[in-house]
């Protein structure tokens, strides 16, 4: 008895909005590397792109009380980091993967030398002229139980997400540009021959990869929580890499496979609660990343064999 | 204004240090076919991707309806009414016939593509030049074939009115180079202009109004398909009489080096999957495979030299059992390779002539001692080389990618002949080498075969495959369907079977011998 009364525990309806909320930063890391993704650029440098947007999300949000402006000038430092990075790769031809990892790499340093010089603290700045981004309460759903539970008092950008991935979802498969960003991505080649300019598209792509990762970061330091720490992305840029690998850079799948890891954050974090060691839980959803990504590869490699085999007849 | 919609004048383009094309001088007039012909590296492909503003043009000056261009990439070209059909298909995989086709040009409904339209102008010009078509299939989904008429769709859709095609006979059937033909005789009448690159003299003749030849990028002249003929043409093209036909001398074929039994391989490819093929080499004998490119014949070869798995089935090299054994492996039981692309597989081109000789023979004495290389031996060995094979540069220290085609290849074969190997597996050895290379390496494959190797010839060449092979073996979409000596061979027979001819009249199934 007692074991199924801990299983309702950890298993409830409020799993499903800690599930979502644990998954929000992912998706929007997601999505900024499912865009470059499109192009065939490997967005490394999504950790970096998204730390140094929480940074400047907080900075901003303090110093003029705003979190519009905060979230706006984290789009706009996600964004100049990203025209860095393609600078380096579609100008001057440099490995993508090297130059995100050095991108990473200064958006940690950079991010805390920042808060040494401005705020004067290390480790973590937290102040309560940090203005976060709002909630949304609903005052209609206040009567009705399970749904109260579940929908209101969302921050506003817990909601955006979903129309985000409407927008994208949209804008790959249904418009002009999208259809020329597929190709770009595919067949540079054969996007040069029939007109476009393939860096241009290739640039465009990593902008808005850029304000995306922004977004990211601004959510996780203005919305999941209202405060900036060292390395507070804590590797939510890879797992979104890992799952917009799993989803193939489909929004739509990209963010289902955010689901996941942030099901499995959520479940662990309560089962801290039950004794089970905290090594063993901080390492899950890290671990679902390597099953998840091994699972999806074995699949897909497993498919091509088939489809390439001269056994089957097709 | 003049009479041609196209002029090109003393057009110069370097590569590097490669001078692609030295002098280039073409013009094309309205309505009619017009054939610029030469050499693999002639120059040709080079000519026709500057005036599609592919590259910059390094010097000359370049017209398109008496306006003088001097700015151009595709995009210009293109609102120019120029349209090409690149010899390597330029669609995307991975998107349906239809986005290809609308690619660059897609019409709108709001924000988003208005794909009804684009559909019923497709299907407009499909209908014009009875083409078949499918707009909803992904493109590796379809046959060559239907991805070039796919190609011709998309520079009409474009409003092409100069369509330029780039070898575009090379990877079809002999039906559907004929029912591409029609297709271009209809656009002609409907007074489009036509560029057909080719160095198919037949097909040249049948086809064109004017000709124009290009040698070692300098151009040759332009003559009057009436007013001229197969032989004056080679000559042009060439600079001199060649003999490639060299002395063959079939004396007796030794005992099996490479057996082939019943193997199956795996490929991207559907036409390109090897479904039970058998075939044997032996010692002093060349055996050349005959097929259109991409039935098989790149699988073959891979999954002989152990770059490819086998699925089921057998290679014996040797009297070894070598089936799925590394390259190396393959390699100590006696196989040499010549690989069909020198650039990725034959040479490491950043690195010199000299390692890239003694690559496969590194670890062996001489060229060591003990951990150590042995510099002396190996500069005595490439030096050997660099004067038997006529390699040059003759300064083996140089990087290979300073090389030309024709020279880089003969360090491949230098490199594959000279270990004296009881097999020697040699794929399209003279593609884009220079005239002068063929002869050499042709000779080589002669002698080597003198000196008791067996040798395994693939060559998209016919004639390259009837002058040099004792033996030939034709193969179409991965299976055997004929063989036969070479001195009963010529182009029809082997080109029946090329395309299947001899396999449908079989039982379906049946195992090809």
């Amino acid at each position: 008895m007692e074991v199924f009364e801990s299983l309702g525990k950890i298993f409830n309806v409020s799993l499903i909005y800690a599930t979502f909320r644990a998954s929000t930063p992912i998706i929007y890391a997601a999505l900024c590397a499912a865009i470059t993704q499109q192009a065939n650029i490997l967005n490394i440098g999504t950790e970096g792109i998204m730390l140094v947007g929480a940074f400047t999300a907080v900075a901003v949000s303090y110093f003029t009380g705003s979190w519009i402006l905060g979230v706006a000038a984290a789009m706009g430092g996600g964004a100049v980091i990203a025209m860095i990075m393609a600078v380096g790769h579609i100008k001057y031809d440099s490995e993508i993967c090297a130059i995100g990892m050095g991108i990473n790499l200064f958006a940690i340093a950079i991010t805390k030398f920042l808060m040494q010089v401005l705020f004067n603290t290390n480790g973590t700045f937290s102040d309560p002229a940090i203005v976060p981004i709002p909630t949304v309460h609903l005052p209609f759903l206040e009567h009705i139980p399970v749904l109260n539970e579940l929908l209101n008092d969302w921050c506003f950008t817990e909601w955006f997400v979903i129309i985000f991935i409407i927008i994208l979802q949209f804008l790959f498969y249904k418009t002009v540009w999208g259809l020329r960003l597929r190709a770009v991505g595919q067949f540079p080649m054969a996007a040069q021959t029939a007109g476009i300019n393939v860096n241009a598209v290739k640039y465009q792509a990593m902008l808005i990869s850029g304000l995306i990762g922004g977004l990211a970061g601004a959510h996780l330091s203005l919305g999941y929580s209202t405060q900036f720490v060292e390395n507070m992305t804590n590797n939510r840029g890879f797992m979104g890499v890992a799952a917009m690998y799993f989803g193939g850079a489909n929004p739509v799948l990209t963010a289902v496979g955010c689901l996941l890891f942030g099901f499995s954050d959520s479940v662990g974090a309560r089962l801290q609660a039950y004794g089970f060691p905290a090594q063993f839980v901080l390492m899950t959803p890290y671990l679902v990343t390597v099953i998840v990504l091994a699972v999806s590869m074995a699949i897909k490699l497993g498919a091509v064999k088939k489809k390439q085999s001269s056994l089957v007849t097709g | 204004m003049s009479e041609y919609v196209v002029e090109m004048k003393n057009i110069v383009k370097s590569f590097g240090e490669v001078r692609a094309v030295k002098e280039g001088q073409f013009n094309l007039k309205k309505g009619e076919i017009h054939s610029l012909i030469g050499e693999n590296g002639a120059g040709k492909s080079t000519m026709m991707k500057l005036l599609y503003g592919m590259y910059p043009i390094n010097e000359g000056e370049i017209y398109i309806k008496g306006e003088h261009m001097t700015k151009l990439d595709p995009k210009i070209a293109i609102s120019h009414g120029i349209g090409m059909v690149h010899q390597e298909f330029m669609l995307v995989n991975e998107l349906t016939v239809l986005e290809n086709v609308i690619l660059g040009f897609e019409p709108k409904k709001g924000m988003t593509i208005d794909f009804d339209k684009a559909r019923k102008d497709v299907q407009h010009y499909i209908d014009q030049y009875n083409m078949e078509i499918q707009l909803d299939k992904k493109v590796s989904q379809i046959s060559v074939g239907e991805a070039q008429r796919v190609e011709i769709i998309k520079t009409l859709m474009r409003g092409a009115e100069i369509i330029i095609l780039d070898e575009p006979t090379a990877v079809l059937t002999p039906q559907e180079t004929k029912k591409l033909f029609e297709i271009l005789a209809n656009l002609k009448a409907e007074g489009k202009s036509l560029v057909f690159i080719s160095h198919k003299l037949n097909e040249v003749m049948e086809i064109s109004d004017r000709i124009s030849v290009m040698r070692q990028g300098t151009y040759m002249g332009t003559v009057n398909r009436d007013e001229t003929s197969p032989l004056d043409l080679t000559k042009k093209m060439i600079g001199r009489e060649v003999f490639l036909n060299i002395e063959k001398d079939y004396s007796k074929a030794g005992e099996k080096i490479l057996e082939v039994q019943d193997v199956w391989v795996p490929s991207q490819k559907e036409t390109s999957k090897i479904r039970g093929m058998s075939l044997c080499v032996r010692a002093g004998e060349i055996v050349g495979i005959a097929g259109i490119d991409g039935n098989g014949q790149s699988e073959l070869i891979e999954a002989i030299t152990g770059l490819r798995k086998v699925e089921k089935g057998a290679v014996i090299l040797n009297g070894k059992n070598v089936t799925n054994k590394s390259p190396r492996k393959v390699r100590e039981a006696g196989l040499a390779h010549i690989p069909e692309d020198r650039n990725t597989r034959g040479l490491n081109r950043t690195m010199s002539i000299e390692e890239n000789l003694v690559a496969v023979e590194l670890d062996k004495k001489p060229y060591t001692k003990g951990i150590f290389m042995n510099t002396a031996a190996q500069d005595k060995y490439s030096e050997e080389m660099v004067r038997q094979f006529d390699i040059r540069p003759t300064d083996y220290k140089l990087p290979t990618s300073s090389l030309s085609g024709g020279n880089a290849q003969k360090v491949v074969v230098a490199r594959e002949v000279s270990m004296n190997k009881k097999l020697l597996v040699a794929s399209q050895p003279t593609r884009g080498v220079d005239i002068g290379a063929i002869e050499s390496i042709r000779n080589t494959l002669e002698k080597a075969k003198k000196q008791g190797a067996g040798v395994l010839l693939v060559s998209a060449e016919l004639e390259e495959i009837i002058s040099l092979s004792d033996r030939i073996i034709v193969i179409h979409e991965g299976e055997i369907t004929g063989e036969m000596a070479a001195s009963e061979a010529n182009e029809n027979n082997l080109g029946l079977l090329m395309m299947g001819g001899a396999k449908n009249t079989k039982q379906k199934g049946e195992e090809a011998s």
